[in-house]
C-alpha cells in the first residue's frame, strides 16, 4: 500500500517522510493503520483512498491501495 | 518610560520636497498602536473621500506594527495602505522580510507620503538623516540592480530597500512592492500608488536597538528563546519550514476545493505536476524573515525550458495554484517563471494570475480573439501564452494594457458576459481559496474592506475539529468548532471573533504563521509580548480583540465615506453555482443562507445591514466616537 501524508502529518512518523510503502497481508481499517503509525486521529481532516474521499472510521484498505491523509489546512 | 515605540512618524511631501517628523503620545498609541490601526487613522482623517487613487492627493501610509522588530519569530510585518487603485476602497497590504524592523531601528513607527515627485525619486533614511534623491537612472531598472546600486551609492550593503519594478512604474492597478527582492506587499495595488507618485524606492538603515523602545525586554527575549527552541517540536512550524505553503496544493485538490479554471472546478487533473513533490525538485534553498526561526520562504532555480533566477525567491501556494490549476497549467517551470517575472516587475501574483484566467475564459467564449491577444492562443492550459501575458501586463502592451486594469475594469470594456468571468469582489480578484469548501473565507471576501483577500479571518478548516492542534490554539478566543461548510449564527460569531484577532495581528505586525490558530505562538504569549513591549500590564485578551475591531471599523468607515455599502459586500455569481468536478461536484453555496449569515455578522459588528456604517454606540465603545461624527451617524 502507498501512503501519502500531507503537510505536517509526516512530522509524526520517525522518518518524517511524506510518502511510504506499507506491506499489508490483509485488509486493515484506516483507524488501525493510523493508530499503528501513532498519528493523532484528531489531526486528520481529509482521507482519500484511490482518489476518493472516505470517512476514517468506516474504511478498510488493502495492499494495492493508494491512501492519502491530510491535516486541517488554511491559507497564508 | 518606553512603551514600544519611538513615537515618531516621518512626513514626506514629494510635491513640496519637504520632510518633517511628527510625534504622537502614549494615549494616541493606545488607540492606534501601529499597522492597520495607524494607517486607518491617518487615511480616514486626512484623505478626502473620492480622491483618485493614482493622483498626487492619495496618501500612502507605511506603518510598522506594535511588535515589528521585537526579537522573536513572526514579528516582522508592516502595513502599506492608501486608497486602492484596484478597488477604490481602503487598500492595504502587509509584508514580512526585513524592511519594517529596519525602519523601527531607524527610529520611526510610520512614514506618511503625500504629493507626487516631479521626477523619479527615491528616499533614503539613515536615522535622523532623511533625503530625497534622484532616481531617474533607476527608473525602468529591475529590483536586483536597483538594490545593488542603492547599496553602492550609500556605501553600505546592509541598507534595506523597499521598491517597485516596472509594473509599479506603469501603474498596473495590482502592482506590488518588494523588499529584499523576495518579500511583498502584494495586494490592492500599493506599487501603483508608489509609481503614481514617481517614488521608486525607500532605502532604510537604522542604528537603533529594539530593547531601547521596549518597556521590558526580558519577557520578549524569553518568548524569542522559547519559539526558537519550539520550531523543531511543533508539527506546523516544522511543516512550514520543510515544505512551506506549496504543500497546500495537493491537500486542497484531494478535498475537491482547489480553485481550478477560474473557479469552475475543484480538482485539477494535472495536480501531480505542480504539487509539493514536484516543487521540491526545483527547490534550491529555504530563507526567512527578520528574527524568524520558521524559515518558510522558498527559493527555486530553473535552467531548462525556462530560466528562473534564484534571486527572486520561489512561488508560494497562491502563486503555484494561481498560475497553475487556476489557469489550467501543469508546467511548474512556467509557473516558476511567471512568479519570477511578477517579482521582477512587482505584480501581485494573485490578481495577475486571476486576471489572466479571466482573459482565458473570455478567449474560450469568443469575447476576445487572436486579434486582441496579438496572436496568442490564450486558452486554459497554454503555459507559454500565460508567461507572455505576464510580460505584456507589466509593460502595458497589447492586451496587457487592458488586463493591467484588473478583471473588473477589463470586463466592462470587453462587454457581453465578460463580467461573469471576472471572479472578484470590490474589484479585487479572489485568492486561491474556494468558499464552497470553506464558507467563512467567502464571508471575508464579501465583508472584507478590499474585496477578494483570504486573510481577513481564520479559515474554517483550521477550527473545525475541537481536538485538533489548530482549534486548541485558538480556543482561548472563545470560538466553537464548526464544520467548514456550515453557515449560520455560530459561523457568523466565529468569523467576527477571528476577524478581530486577525486584524489585531495586522495592527501589531505579527505574521499569520505563528499565533493561533497555528499555535506555534500561544495566545498568552502574544498577550505577554504586547504587555512587555508597552508596559500596559492591565491589557487583557479582550483588549487585543478590541484593538483589531477598532482597526476594522476605521477601514469600514473609510469605505462608507467613499460610497461603499451592502451592495458591494457580495460574492461572484459563480460561487453560487455548483462545482463541475471532483468529490465536491455539485456543491454550491445557498444564497439566502449566505445573506442571512452576513446579516448576523453586521449585527455582531454593530454595523447597519444596508449602509454597513458602524453605529455610534459601537464606535463609542471602541473609543473612536469621532468616526461617527465624521460619517454623520
Amino acid at each position: 500500500m502507498e501512503l501519502h501524508l500531507g503537510s505536517y502529518l509526516s512530522w509524526y512518523i520517525p522518518q518524517r517522510s511524506s510518502r511510504m510503502a506499507i506491506k499489508l497481508d490483509k485488509p486493515v481499517s484506516l483507524m488501525e493503520l493510523v493508530a499503528g503509525l501513532k498519528i493523532p486521529v484528531e489531526e486528520i481532516a481529509l482521507a482519500a483512498v484511490n482518489g476518493v474521499l472516505v470517512a476514517l472510521p468506516d474504511t478498510f484498505v488493502s495492499d494495492e491501495d493508494q491512501v492519502e491523509l491530510h491535516p486541517p489546512n488554511g491559507g497564508g | 518610560m518606553a512603551y514600544g515605540t519611538s513615537g515618531k512618524i516621518l512626513r514626506i511631501d514629494l510635491t513640496q520636497k519637504t520632510i518633517r517628523v511628527e510625534r504622537f503620545d502614549e494615549d494616541f498609541y493606545r488607540l492606534y498602536p501601529g499597522g492597520k490601526a495607524l494607517a486607518g487613522y491617518v487615511l480616514l482623517n486626512e484623505l478626502k473621500p473620492g480622491t483618485d487613487a493614482l493622483s498626487p492627493e492619495n496618501i500612502l501610509v507605511i506603518a510598522n506594527g506594535l511588535l515589528t522588530g521585537a526579537p522573536f519569530s513572526a514579528s516582522t510585518r508592516f502595513t502599506m495602505a492608501a486608497r486602492s487603485p484596484l478597488t477604490g476602497s481602503y487598500g492595504e497590504s502587509e509584508a514580512g522580510g526585513f524592511w519594517g524592523p529596519e525602519l523601527k531601528m531607524a527610529g520611526y513607527e510610520a512614514i506618511v507620503i503625500t504629493g507626487r515627485a516631479q521626477l523619479p525619486t527615491y528616499i533614503t533614511i539613515r536615522d535622523d538623516q532623511v533625503e530625497l534623491r534622484d532616481a531617474q537612472t533607476l527608473w525602468g531598472c529591475e529590483p536586483k540592480e536597483v538594490q545593488e546600486r542603492i547599496r553602492a551609492e550609500l556605501a553600505d550593503k546592509h541598507v534595506r530597500v523597499l521598491q517597485i519594478g516596472i509594473g509599479g512604474e506603469n501603474c498596473v492597478r495590482y502592482a506590488a512592492v518588494t523588499n529584499e527582492l523576495r518579500h511583498f506587499n502584494g495586494r490592492t495595488g500599493m506599487g501603483a500608488v508608489m509609481g503614481s507618485k514617481n517614488l521608486k524606492a525607500i532605502a532604510v538603515l537604522g542604528s537603533g536597538r529594539y530593547p531601547d523602545q521596549a518597556h521590558d525586554i526580558k519577557p520578549i527575549s524569553e518568548i524569542g528563546r522559547a519559539l526558537g527552541k519550539r520550531v523543531k517540536d511543533h508539527p506546523q512550524a516544522w511543516d512550514l519550514q520543510v515544505k512551506g505553503t506549496p504543500g497546500l496544493v495537493g491537500a486542497f485538490n484531494t478535498g475537491g476545493f482547489l480553485p481550478t479554471r477560474n473557479f469552475r472546478q475543484g480538482v485539477f487533473e494535472g495536480v501531480d505536476n505542480i504539487k509539493w513533490e514536484a516543487y521540491e525538485k526545483m527547490l534550491t534553498a529555504r530563507h526567512t524573515c527578520y528574527a524568524c526561526a520558521i524559515r518558510c520562504k522558498r527559493e527555486v532555480s530553473v535552467d531548462d525550458r525556462y530560466q528562473v533566477s534564484a534571486a527572486y525567491g520561489g512561488p508560494e501556494y497562491e502563486t503555484v495554484e494561481g498560475f497553475g490549476g487556476y489557469c489550467g497549467i501543469d508546467d511548474l517551470q512556467a509557473i516558476a517563471k511567471a512568479n519570477e517575472l511578477c517579482n521582477r516587475y512587482t505584480l501581485d501574483t494573485i490578481s495577475a494570475s486571476s486576471t489572466i484566467a479571466f482573459a482565458m475564459e473570455c478567449f474560450e467564449h469568443g469575447l476576445i480573439g487572436l486579434k486582441d491577444t496579438g496572436g496568442l492562443d490564450l486558452r486554459f492550459g497554454n503555459a507559454e501564452a500565460m508567461v507572455k501575458m505576464v510580460e505584456l501586463i507589466a509593460k502595458r502592451e497589447g492586451l496587457g494594457h487592458l488586463l493591467a486594469e484588473g478583471s473588473k475594469r477589463a470586463a466592462q470594456v470587453i462587454g457581453g458576459d465578460a463580467h461573469l468571468f471576472a471572479i472578484q469582489v470590490k474589484g479585487m480578484e479572489l485568492a486561491m481559496h474556494d468558499p464552497r469548501g470553506k464558507v467563512g473565507v467567502g464571508i471575508g471576501y464579501s465583508v472584507g474592506e478590499y474585496g477578494g483577500d483570504h486573510l481577513y479571518s481564520v479559515h474554517d478548516t483550521l477550527v473545525a475539529n475541537a481536538e485538533s492542534i489548530t482549534f486548541k490554539g485558538a480556543e482561548p478566543l472563545d470560538i466553537a468548532a464548526l464544520p467548514p461548510r456550515e453557515l449560520g449564527t455560530a459561523k457568523a460569531r466565529n468569523y467576527t471573533i477571528l476577524e478581530n484577532w486577525t486584524s489585531f495581528g495586522k495592527v501589531v505586525g505579527l505574521c499569520y504563521f505563528a499565533p493561533a490558530p497555528r499555535s506555534y505562538m500561544q495566545v498568552d504569549e502574544v498577550l505577554t509580548a504586547v504587555q512587555a513591549a508597552t508596559g500596559w500590564e492591565e491589557l487583557t485578551l479582550a483588549d487585543l480583540l478590541r484593538i483589531g475591531e477598532r482597526a476594522t471599523n476605521l477601514a469600514r468607515a473609510f469605505n462608507v465615506l467613499n460610497g461603499f455599502s451592502r451592495k458591494d459586500d457580495n460574492l461572484p455569481e459563480r460561487l453560487f453555482q455548483p462545482l463541475e468536478n471532483g468529490p465536491m461536484a455539485g456543491t454550491t453555496i445557498d444564497k439566502k443562507e449566505f445573506q442571512d449569515t452576513l446579516d448576523e455578522v453586521y449585527r455582531l459588528k454593530g454595523w447597519d445591514p444596508d449602509t454597513t456604517a458602524p453605529s455610534r454606540d459601537r464606535l463609542r465603545e471602541l473609543g473612536i466616537e469621532w468616526v461617527a461624527d465624521l460619517m454623520g451617524v
